[in-house]
């Protein structure tokens, strides 16, 4: 069940809300559309359901062009963030809905009749067998009949699963669904989703601003961020190679150090401390760049050790496995966003309770096997250690 | 519990006296002996040997008549008003169209139209459509004063519906008249209640029109029968109360029971605006 | 059709077929109802509006000449009509000032908690569910001059000598209807004031109490800003209400005495069915809904500018 989105944009006006955007991925993936608040993940969401229109693009799921369609012939279900349940109706009735809109007439909206006509739908063996599956598969056989208003909020959020489930779609489509969710409820229903994913098959589109869930979760992930794609690609691929300094430090906690060094005669030059760039990694010929390093590809020493930068313990925080210590850089910039601003500062994890305080002097070293490097200017990726390019 | 207060509660006590002696005065009356009505000093509780009036009031008077009358220009109302007025009033709330501001400005420049201005106009086209004089004309007439109130009351619901259970109904392949009926409607059915309520409270009030359109003794309202006892002296005014008691009581106990409902539509739609 | 503002709805829409049936939709869904009041209301408009440019009678109404502005001309120099316009005035600023000075008190009254609250709540709007002809009857009751509880209260007091007709006095009529119209409404104000006590926010009340202000500057500071809105518009519609308002007063004194209760809607009612002059009939009741409609507009641009001042929205 192959999704495809090409050249989609959409505008308000003169403004572009989406800008250009390329997605595609091939049967059975998890794809899952990653940005901050406001950078068009959800319109994109909206647009292939069909809750939106086009300005231009194309959509095609499973080969078929689907977005002229209206939404309930494009074979997608949605799963809304406040999960958008029919409180006048039972359990059974929600996740029986879609069943029985597949075969309304229009003499259903007429009274007594109509809801006699929904009842025999309801109750016919067919139906009532895919409903109980359903339940059944998401654990919610016991509140058949009761009203969602008497559910949890994590039993909400599977009437809502089950309402789409029961459908068997081409595609599932998931607006923020667990944002709604107490901490420990949200990590529960991440495995849960995860694991209908691999039961029931076909393409899932999720959308998050966490990017744990996008980790955790996705096969694909599209980071985005003011209508445009940065980036796409497996969570690995995002990880591991940013596209650019803003994928960099959306993703992972804390974000990747960027420190501002220079290429010249093949090697990197940080501040006081010349790294020979190793054979195989690549790099532009000379110029000046960001040095793109995960926190935990940094190790403290002593102060004055070769080879490591100077600087001041400024932040130590024990999380318990592992302990974040920030150092602030004597005469090296880093960048903590894109927008020019500068700071000195870079996070440091290290493995266990770290036996530091803030304010002593300590070394900062760190060998280049796995880095990446970013233009100055534009923040786009130039180069990186061998295995990432 | 709170800390009993007792200006508080004397001012409440007296704000309730103000509210309820005129019914009370008028139930008082009603079973009054008509000798001790023009007696030196009023009468203040209720005599309830005097029950029996109110079976003379049903029996002597065209009170029956005239209840039925009005049940029948009330209800007609409230059915019709709201027939015509669901549909757009999710239009107003949901849809963009063209003329969207001025169908809502039209609304409410109707609440600005005297009945008794149309009256002359409406007794000209009902004579032309042969509607003078009979229960529909009067429900047609009303209608036209109900239906823009009640629109509007209903928009004010419909605005509250979260706009995601109407988009879940759209994919699960619900039409746009299937949202409206099988989504919207149970959704908003206690204020549909409450402009039901006050429908049938306009029907059941209305005057002018059936003062001006009925000719017929049998066809008229309660409103207007009650009226022509004012300044007629034939009727014995304790019989007059005891009509305008049987008139008042099913309304006020009625309002009473939904007036709930009818305050939350009021002031969720009607209201806030 | 691309330059239609942002939105949100499913139905936002700059492609495809899909606004065309959005439209459609909505033309299928409002067509009813505008038909229904272009019918039974502003044909109907329309036509009082020629009548009133005629000198059509109730005796004759086929036989009709365009008289122009003849009517207008007319009710502008006729006393009695200048005479209705002041009593509109003051009945429908008494109305608005008295039923939502009573609904304010009584909607604080019963915000307090105490016990009954629900049925004191409840039976407080008795009178705004009785029917207005039924009140009527009650209030002429009441001022009955031989036999009403007004007339003998009064006369008990030494206020008046027996035989008193309040509703035929020219001084007392329109104060005697106003009570009647108060009685009737102020339970609307309360309810509707009353809902809107609920919106103010009991952090700031709470927040004003530790700052240390004493009841009315509460009042004042965090309870008045919080309603006025709601007070606002229900001072426009309890003024469009008062204006078109018959039943009560014409049951009670169909404009009487000496025309001293003679409202606009009662003088057109009065010359249409009484002196059967309908083209004039038709020319005051033009005039009146002018008024109506210009309070309106009023309303809306004060409103707009209180809302632009206060910065809200």
């Amino acid at each position: 069940m192959a999704l495809k989105l090409a050249n989609v944009t959409k505008s308000f006006e003169a403004h572009k809300v989406i800008d250009n955007v390329d997605i595609e991925v091939g049967d059975d993936e998890f794809l899952v559309l990653l940005g901050p608040s406001g950078c068009g993940k959800s319109t994109i969401l909206r647009m292939i359901a069909g809750l939106e229109t086009l300005t231009s693009g194309e959509i095609h799921l499973a080969g078929n062009r689907v977005d002229r369609l209206p939404p309930s012939e494009r074979d997608m279900a949605f799963v809304f963030q406040s999960y958008a349940l029919y409180p006048h109706m039972t359990v059974r009735r929600n996740i029986a809905f879609p069943l029985i809109m597949r075969r309304h007439r229009w003499w259903f909206h007429l009274p007594v009749i109509g809801g006699l006509a929904k009842r025999r739908i309801e109750r016919s063996p067919e139906v009532r067998e895919k409903v109980e599956r359903t339940a059944e598969m998401l654990a919610l056989t016991k509140m058949l009949d009761r009203y969602p208003r008497t559910l949890s909020g994590g039993q909400r959020q599977r009437v809502a699963l089950g309402r789409a489930m029961v459908r068997q779609p081409s595609a599932f489509l998931m607006d923020e669904p667990l944002s709604n969710l107490d901490a420990k409820l949200r990590t529960a229903m991440r495995a849960e989703i995860t694991q209908l994913h691999q039961r029931v098959g076909g393409t899932f589109v999720y959308v998050t601003h966490d990017q744990i869930e996008a980790m955790t979760m996705g096969t694909r992930i599209a980071l985005l961020r003011d209508g445009t794609l940065q980036q796409f690609g497996t969570p690995r691929e995002i990880y591991e190679t940013p596209a650019n300094t803003y994928v960099a430090r959306f993703i992972g906690t804390p974000p990747m150090n960027l420190i501002a060094a220079e290429v010249a005669d093949g090697a990197l030059k940080v501040g006081a401390v010349d790294l020979p760039l190793p054979a195989g990694s690549v790099h532009p010929a000379s110029g000046k760049v960001w040095l793109g390093l995960r926190p935990g590809a940094m190790r403290l020493t002593a102060p004055g050790t070769p080879g490591a930068l100077a600087g001041t313990v400024s932040l130590v925080e024990h999380i318990g496995a592992e302990s974040v210590i920030g150092v602030a850089l004597d005469g090296v910039n880093t960048a903590h966003d894109d927008d020019g601003g500068l700071t000195r500062e870079v996070m440091v994890t290290l493995p266990g309770y770290a036996d530091t305080r803030a304010g002593a002097a300590v070394g900062v070293a760190f060998d280049l096997a796995a880095f990446s490097l970013f233009d100055r200017e534009s923040g786009a990726r130039v180069g990186g250690d061998a295995a990432r390019g | 519990m709170a800390r009993f207060r007792p200006f508080h509660a004397i001012a409440v006590l007296a704000l309730l006296g103000v509210a309820a002696f005129p019914l009370y005065w008028m139930f008082v009356t009603s079973l009054t002996p008509s000798a001790r009505l023009f007696g030196a000093a009023p009468q203040m509780l209720p005599d309830l040997a005097q029950l029996p009036v109110y079976l003379d009031a049903l029996t002597t008077t065209s009170l029956r008549h005239w209840l039925f009358n009005s049940m029948v220009v009330a209800v007609g109302t409230t059915v019709l008003s709201l027939l015509l007025a669901v549909l757009p009033a999710y239009a107003l709330s949901r849809l963009k169209f063209p003329g969207l501001l001025l169908l809502g400005f039209v609304l409410f420049l109707t609440q600005m139209l005297p009945e008794a201005m149309l009256v002359v106009p409406l007794y000209d086209i009902f004579a032309r459509l042969g509607l003078l004089n009979t229960l529909l004309g009067l429900i047609l007439a009303n209608t036209a004063f109900t239906v823009p109130v009640v629109t509007w009351i209903l928009k004010g619901a419909i605005d509250a519906v979260p706009g995601e259970i109407e988009e879940a109904a759209h994919i699960d392949g619900c039409s746009r008249l299937g949202i409206v009926l099988t989504v919207v409607v149970p959704l908003i059915a206690p204020t549909l209640a409450a402009a039901a309520v006050i429908a049938f409270f306009h029907g059941w009030n209305e005057y002018v029109f059936a003062q001006t359109f009925i000719s017929d003794d049998q066809l008229r309202t309660a409103s207007v029968g009650l009226a022509s006892f004012v300044g007629e002296l034939s009727t014995p005014v304790h019989t007059v109360m005891a009509v305008g008691f049987i008139y008042t009581l099913p309304a006020v106990v009625f309002y009473l029971f939904v007036q709930r409902y009818v305050v939350a539509g009021m002031t969720s739609g009607g209201v806030k605006g | 059709m691309m330059t239609r503002p942002a939105q949100s709805q499913p139905q936002a829409a700059d492609q495809a077929a899909a606004p065309d049936r959005s439209r459609w939709t909505a033309a299928v869904f409002v067509a009813p109802v505008v038909l229904y009041l272009l019918a039974f209301q502003f044909y109907p408009l329309a036509q009082q509006f020629y009548l009133s440019l005629t000198d059509t009678s109730l005796l004759n109404p086929s036989r009709q000449t365009f008289v122009g502005l003849e009517n207008y001309r007319d009710i502008l120099s006729d006393p009695e009509f200048h005479q209705a316009l002041r009593v509109t005035v003051v009945y429908t600023l008494v109305c608005v000032a008295g039923s939502i000075l009573l609904g304010l008190g009584a909607a604080l009254l019963l915000d307090r908690p105490f016990r009954g609250r629900g049925i004191a709540r409840a039976l407080v709007t008795i009178p705004w569910a009785a029917p207005p002809v039924a009140a009527a009857l009650i209030f002429v009751w009441l001022y009955n001059a031989q036999y009403g509880l007004v007339s003998r209260a009064s006369q008990a007091l030494g206020l008046s000598a027996g035989g008193f007709n309040w509703l035929d006095e020219p001084s007392f009529a329109l104060p005697a209807i106003l009570v009647t119209t108060l009685w009737q409404i102020f339970p609307f104000s309360a309810v509707v004031i009353l809902a809107a006590l609920q919106g103010v926010p009991s952090e700031l009340r709470e927040a004003a109490v530790i700052d240390g202000a004493d009841r009315l500057s509460v009042f004042k500071a965090v309870v008045w800003p919080t309603i006025r809105p709601t007070v606002a518009l229900l001072a426009l519609l309890i003024t469009v209400w008062s204006l078109r308002r018959f039943d009560v007063i014409w049951i009670m004194t169909q404009g009487g005495p000496l025309g001293e209760t003679n409202t606009l809607v009662i003088d057109l009612y009065r010359r249409a069915f009484v002196y059967l002059d309908l083209g004039r009939a038709a020319a005051v009741g033009i005039v009146g809904l002018a008024v109506a409609v210009l309070v309106t507009l009023v309303y809306f641009w004060a409103s707009r500018r209180a809302e632009a001042a206060s910065g809200r929205r």
